[in-house]
């Protein structure tokens, strides 16, 4: 007879406190009844994609689907098209919500209110090999990549996440994320986090810099903000001063030494700067501040080949290639050289450059045109189109149904000609120069 | 189309300067039209940078009840009256 391998769905003890909910503290013991309670109520698919932007409820749904067998699927957003092609693609399944719209489920008030204190639960074990929650990519065709996750993988992964992130650290801390639970590095450090170290998850998703604040304000310390460049860029220059934060962990997109030292100069907290992907989950960290150079997670072994790097692990179902450049310094060090040029990333989605412009290209009307990344204090797309016939809203709605809303280049402009070189190549620098004199000329043309 | 108010047509203005849209006229915007997804498309990273320019040039906080962050900005005319009812 073989056995199977299994784990419990926590390692930590009955008595801590896994989330900072609205009804309050919510010890583990409590949570892990709550769980098992909703589990049994809910209904019986094969599949649930987790809509909750209510920390507190992904995690409670997120723990329910396990113990009940039921995988977790990700979405990368909320739009409708992209919930019915999930829909499509897993029928079997349901929409785990707490809007109480359309046709979701939501969490019973009788189980989202339970009691806290103290029950006597077993905690539940999890077979290693289930297959608890599918994320999903931006692929660079703009449809979802779906990615496994076994429950070995995830807690293998967060027992490393653990020790890269926590290891000094001693006592509980409050976490405060403002990533959706959806997104891999929010499900990470704000769901499964909790369920191996002793951290408590607040139940806010705060988005405004004020509600930020609010957040940090109604928790204990130590605080911990979990988040990403593009937010913390807006926190920074809002104003607000929230309470003091412990430190602050980012991801999603490359942070500057800048940014990271006037992060740490107004918030007095540590900030760290976390590098992974969805495929292998989180790999390594810098402190930005002070470092070039990027410290690797024990788990993982990185392999540099020509235009990528392969990641392996003894926990990761197969190995990852990344279009990242990199280059090892030993001893697990190594630093980011950028990534493979036609690979772009805006507010954490990936996709291909050279897709999106050979979409652009095929809408009819459009003879040519060039899609290009804008570099500012916030990255986006930027093109210019030669289309005859038609307007930007044209084009841009071609483009909206087929490609992420925040690859849709911003501004198009319509020109007659792009500065193609006899070889027909339009050089990066030629495409640069003529953007910034169009926008020169029509920012001296408007006249307000 | 909606007529927009003073008050409106100035928040247009700041919409279409702070996110560079700059194939759109602020006085087509319509107050009643959604803002985000649909309508102009609006997107979470423009949240961040209007709340910004808000902050700046009203004073205001932007705050989302709820957990939906949309709800303050679903229309030009909601955001106005947000940031009318919160200048002092």
């Amino acid at each position: 007879m073989t056995e199977q391998r299994s784990f419990p769905l926590t390692d930590r003890k009955a008595d801590q406190i896994i989330a900072l909910g609205a009804v309050g503290e919510i010890r583990v013991d409590s949570f892990m009844a709550q769980s098992i309670c909703l589990s049994r109520q809910l209904p019986k698919h094969q599949y649930v994609i987790n809509l909750c932007a209510d920390r507190f409820q992904f995690l409670l749904g997120f723990c329910a689907a396990l113990i009940a067998g039921q995988c977790t699927l990700m979405p990368p957003n909320r739009q409708s098209q992209t919930l019915e092609r999930l829909r499509m693609v897993y029928p079997d399944s349901y929409s785990l919500g707490h809007s109480g719209e359309n046709d979701y489920e939501m969490i019973p008030g009788d189980v989202l209110h339970m009691e806290p204190g103290s029950v006597d639960t077993q905690v539940p074990e999890i077979p290693a090999n289930q297959l608890c929650a599918i994320a999903f990519t931006s692929g660079s065709t703009g449809a979802s990549m779906p990615n496994v996750k076994y429950w070995e993988t995830l807690r293998e992964g967060s027992l490393s996440n653990a020790k890269l992130l926590m290891s000094d650290v001693v006592g509980r801390v409050n976490l405060l994320a403002t990533v959706p639970p959806q997104h891999m590095w929010g499900f990470e450090t704000s769901i499964l986090l909790p369920l191996f170290f002793d951290a408590a998850i607040c139940h806010l998703s705060p988005f405004y810099a004020q509600d930020i604040a609010d957040a940090l304000q109604s928790m204990p310390s130590p605080r911990v903000l979990i988040s990403s460049p593009v937010h913390l860029d807006a926190l920074l220059k809002s104003g607000v001063r929230p309470a003091n934060i412990d430190r602050i962990f980012t991801a999603t997109a490359p942070l500057s030494k800048q940014l990271a030292q006037a992060l740490e100069a107004r918030f007095e907290a540590r900030v760290l700067d976390i590098f992974g992907c969805t495929e292998s989950g989180i790999l390594a960290i810098r402190d930005t501040s002070r470092e070039e150079l990027w410290t690797l997670a024990e788990a993982f072994e990185l392999e540099v080949r020509k235009d990528e790097v392969v990641i392996r692990a003894q926990h990761l179902p197969e190995d990852v290639a990344l279009p990242d450049l990199i280059e090892l310094v030993g001893d697990g060090r190594f630093r980011w050289l950028g990534r493979h040029q036609d690979m772009i990333n805006i507010a954490g989605k990936r996709g291909s450059l050279t897709d999106v412009n050979n979409r652009l290209k095929a809408i009819p009307g459009v003879t040519d045109g060039v899609i290009f990344m804008r570099y500012g204090s916030i990255n986006r797309l930027a093109a210019m189109v030669v289309a005859p016939g038609l307007k930007p809203s044209d084009i841009l709605r071609e483009l909206k149904s087929q490609i992420e809303p925040v690859f849709l280049p911003r501004p198009l402009y319509l020109l007659d000609k792009l500065p193609r070189q006899e070889t027909g190549k339009l050089s990066t620098k030629a495409v640069a120069e003529l953007f910034e004199e169009i926008r020169n000329s029509r920012a001296a043309r408007d006249t307000r | 189309m909606q007529g927009q108010t003073e008050q409106e047509a100035q928040l247009a203005g700041l919409i279409v300067e702070s996110l560079n849209l700059e194939d759109i006229n602020p006085g087509d915007i319509d107050p009643e039209e959604a803002l985000f997804g649909d309508g102009l498309g609006l997107d979470s990273i423009d949240a961040l940078e209007l709340a910004l320019a808000i902050t700046q040039k009203y004073g205001v906080q932007l705050k989302a009840d709820d957990n939906d962050v949309q709800e303050v900005f679903s229309t030009l005319r909601s955001l106005n009256a947000f940031v009318e009812k919160n200048s002092s």
